[in-house]
């Protein structure tokens, strides 16, 4: 009964902690973690695996897998190295992965920001540009630019930024238009903080799980892009990539299925790792929703 | 009309998920409501009266929080066995309830009006003409002003006391045998609150109606209950006639909560008058445009604040006291350019604020700091509470590793463990949350302390703490502060001088003792005269008043 107020719980798990936590409960979420992990260890160790330049040949052309043990998943048609295409192809895939996405969210959240932060006609002119953007499909946009730009692998992903950074802008909007009027905004401009520190420093922050758990949809369908512009032949010719692989497979599909399967299951996986990746997100950084 | 008790509870217990901070929420609660009979449920955040009001409408939480054993009869049927059909029909219709956060409990989407017809549509059998008029009758019942086109409105449209009103009128339109109060007035100002507690009673004589009526505040006790249940961390530790409970407490707990209530007697006053004036304000005025949907009713464009001015001398407390819609929280918007003011300025340090441009502005603001309402909203929840005080002074250009070291020093002024100062704002409960809002405040140093409403969120124990700490802070450190509140004891207890507002006029000014003791305008008359339990004065106790805290 002596006990005042100013007394204080004691200290809570320190947040990595809880976070762990929370997104070891989603059994599907650690699948996509592992799936991840694959994809990460294929890239990082694809010069192990082949040293040298995974386009020439490698053996007889059309070898099914698991006959040659040289090249354990078959050659495609002009005998170059499955196996070490799918690896070489995780590096390019995470590459447009995570920078398409970096880029994207980028130049979402600062748009968002801006236009939740300020509204009126800030919000006006940005929202307009946003819906100029979206009225054009993605995919039609994301060729033209390729056309204008060449197909090297740096455009392509500057492309496949530039052409979905539209919907983060509008989720980072609302998030800051609920955001702007909570107290604390006020209380943090009422200190003499100015407009940019508040937009970065107080709301982003809060802002920023459903961002995090959007950027893994994102990534998904960065690498869907990367290798639809490579199926239809518009990707770089110089990496092996997993779309350049199925595009090219689609030629022999009838009698050599495994060239275009093959790295279609691989970009199948990847892109299921990256949903259950962003579905465990979901689960550990806004845990009230699902509580019910 | 059966004869016995409208709702007998016996042996109540209600069981918390496992790794809760104790097994039970409730343990073993007896109570009887009978009909015609007020009982106010009293205890602070956490005792478990709230849990009580779900247990009777069977809206608790399950299978996470579940009644484990007891039995709840409403006129003579135990509840507990009742299936959720028949719970249905009984919800709304023959038990209502009135809940505690008015905002949360009313659809955002929907009218006012649609709301009660739903209520209505669902148990009374008339055309929809017939019951839009016993709507707006209902309405007007409760008194809110322009029943008809309130009706039409939003609920963010209308005042924080006006939804509750409209709970109300939603509650009683089917006129109930036992209503359960949840907090109904904690939102309200004080003469809404007499007139809501005044219609409860006036409902209970015409239908002889019991109240289960939940409550942290003695005042309305004092001015409501018939019986009083006292409830600590879900134990009952006292029960009896609101007479004997509140002028003769047995348990220490009782005594403790009874002597945390701020008595009404103003401090004698103080010759500040002499003292320089640090913040002028000097015919503000501000004006909420019209809003309306494009298909449902109009409403008017509200007149927040008309022609304000007012002068607060250095190491006073200026008071400004009016109901909800006074713009008192305007004024203190307006005076820190939270908001913009439509004309007129404030003058702090002989700088005109609201003529500042927005470098100027940012410079001045280390002078006129805020301690907001809400302490959950009003500190970041990303933000360690160290950073949160040393932000301030930072951004005024203080080296970082001073700052720091001063918040720290803040803390321990406030009576905060130094602990805290690596820990995240939700670690925190209110009243600790509220005392790093003010070392925030405190942290720049300013002239003048702008507070609204600041112990309006927190249980009377915490709340005679912070006002405690307040006072003794505005001894050492000088302050002038501006405080915003409804609550006219807490005005009594720390303003030197009150201004009360009315509909954004001033009606009345002057040193607080005076104002009390001979209010000159009838709404003043108005406001003192409704404060609960103004004819009860809490007895004193020889004890030390200790309270509880979080363990």
């Amino acid at each position: 009964m002596t006990l005042v107020d100013a007394d204080l719980r004691p200290p809570e798990p320190s947040r990595p902690v809880v976070f762990w936590r929370r997104y070891r409960r989603n059994r599907a979420a650690l699948l996509g973690l592992f799936l991840f992990a694959i994809v990460v260890f294929m890239a990082l160790t694809a010069g192990l695996v082949d040293p040298d330049d995974p386009l020439r040949r490698a053996g007889v052309p059309l070898t099914a897998p698991f006959v040659d043990w040289a090249t354990p998943l078959g050659t495609d048609q002009l005998g170059r190295d499955i196996l070490s295409g799918i690896f070489y192809g995780a590096r390019i895939s995470l590459l447009v992965g995570v920078v398409a996405t970096l880029i994207s969210i980028a130049i979402g959240v600062v748009i968002g920001a801006l236009a939740g932060y300020f509204g009126g006609w800030v919000d006006d002119v940005l929202m307009r540009i946003t819906e100029a953007f979206q009225t054009i499909p993605n995919f039609v946009l994301l060729l033209a630019l390729v056309a204008i730009l060449g197909s090297k692998i740096e455009w392509i992903t500057l492309a496949i930024g530039i052409v979905s950074w539209t919907a983060p802008a509008r989720m980072v909007r609302a998030e800051f238009m609920s955001l702007r009027g909570r107290e604390f905004v006020d209380a943090a401009r009422n200190l003499g903080v100015s407009n940019t520190a508040i937009i970065f420093r107080e709301i982003l922050p809060n802002a920023l799980p459903p961002i995090v758990v959007y950027a893994s949809v994102i990534m998904a369908l960065s690498i869907l892009l990367e290798s639809a512009l490579a199926f239809l032949g518009l990707g770089d010719p110089n990496y092996a990539s997993w779309g350049n692989m199925i595009g090219q497979g689609r030629a022999v599909l009838r009698t050599a299925w495994y060239c275009a399967a093959i790295p279609g299951v691989a970009i199948v996986l990847t892109v299921l790792s990256f949903s259950l990746l962003g579905e465990g997100l979901n689960d550990a950084l806004n845990p009230r929703q699902k509580q019910r | 009309m059966s004869s016995g008790p409208v709702l007998d509870i016996r042996d109540l217990r209600i069981a918390l998920p496992e790794g809760s901070d104790r097994p039970f929420a409730l343990e073993g609660l007896n109570l009887t409501v009978n009909p015609g009979e007020i009982v106010c449920l009293v205890g602070e955040s956490g005792s478990g009266k709230s849990l009580t009001a779900g247990a009777v409408m069977r809206l608790l939480p399950e299978p996470h929080v579940q009644v484990a054993g007891g039995a709840i009869a409403f006129e003579n049927q135990n509840l507990l066995d009742k299936t959720e059909a028949e719970m249905r029909k009984i919800r709304g219709n023959r038990i209502s309830m009135i809940f505690q956060e008015p905002m949360t409990a009313l659809n955002p989407q929907k009218t006012v009006g649609w709301q009660i017809d739903e209520v209505l549509g669902l148990h009374m059998n008339a055309p929809r003409s017939e019951r839009r008029a016993h709507a707006i009758e209902m309405l007007d019942r409760v008194h809110i002003p322009d029943p008809a086109s309130a009706y039409n409105a939003y609920p963010h449209q209308i005042s924080g006391g006006q939804r509750q009103r409209v709970m109300i009128a939603m509650a009683l339109s089917l006129s109930p045998r036992l209503i359960i109060a949840d907090e109904p007035t904690t939102a309200l100002d004080v003469t809404t609150q007499l007139q809501i507690l005044k219609l409860i009673r006036e409902l209970q004589e015409e239908d002889g109606a019991g109240v289960l009526f939940i409550t942290h505040d003695f005042g309305v006790v004092a001015e409501i209950a018939d019986h009083v249940v006292v409830l600590r961390n879900g134990v009952m530790v006292e029960t009896g006639p609101a007479s004997q409970v509140l002028n003769d407490p047995k348990h220490p707990y009782t005594q403790a909560l009874i002597s945390s209530v701020p008595a009404l007697t103003p401090p004698p006053a103080k010759a500040v008058t002499q003292a320089p004036v640090v913040l002028k304000g000097t015919g503000l005025k501000k004006t909420f445009a019209a809003s309306g949907g494009f298909l449902s009713g109009k409403r008017e464009a509200v007149v927040a604040v008309r022609d304000l001015t007012f002068q607060l001398h250095k190491g006073e407390t200026l008071g400004v006291v009016g109901e909800s819609g006074s713009g008192k929280t305007t004024v203190s918007r307006i005076v820190t350019r939270l908001l913009e003011a439509d004309s007129g300025a404030v003058e702090l340090n002989d700088t005109d604020l609201l003529a500042c441009s927005p470098r100027e502005l940012r410079a001045m603001r280390k002078h006129i700091q805020m301690v907001f309402q809400d302490p959950m909203a009003s500190l970041n929840p990303r933000k360690r509470v160290v950073d949160l005080i040393a932000q301030g002074p930072i951004v005024h250009g203080e080296n970082r590793e001073t700052a720091r070291a001063r918040a720290r020093d803040l803390l321990e002024l406030v009576e905060l463990s130094p602990a805290a100062a690596d820990r995240f704002p939700h670690e925190f409960s209110g009243g600790q949350r509220q005392r790093i809002g003010i070392a925030r405040a405190l942290a720049l140093e300013p002239k003048v302390i702008v507070a609204d409403e600041p112990v309006s969120a927190l249980d009377v124990s915490v709340q005679a703490q912070v006002l405690t700490l307040l006072a003794d802070l505005r001894e050492r450190m000088q302050l002038s502060l501006l405080f915003v509140t409804h609550d006219l004891r807490v005005a009594a207890q720390l303003c030197d001088r009150i201004i009360v507002m009315q509909k954004g006029e001033i009606v009345e000014s002057g040193l607080t003792a005076e104002v009390f003791a001979d209010p000159q305008h009838p709404y003043t008359r108005n406001l003192l005269s409704s404060i609960p339990g103004r004819h009860w004065t809490p007895p004193t106790f020889k004890t030390a008043p200790v309270t509880e805290g979080a363990a």
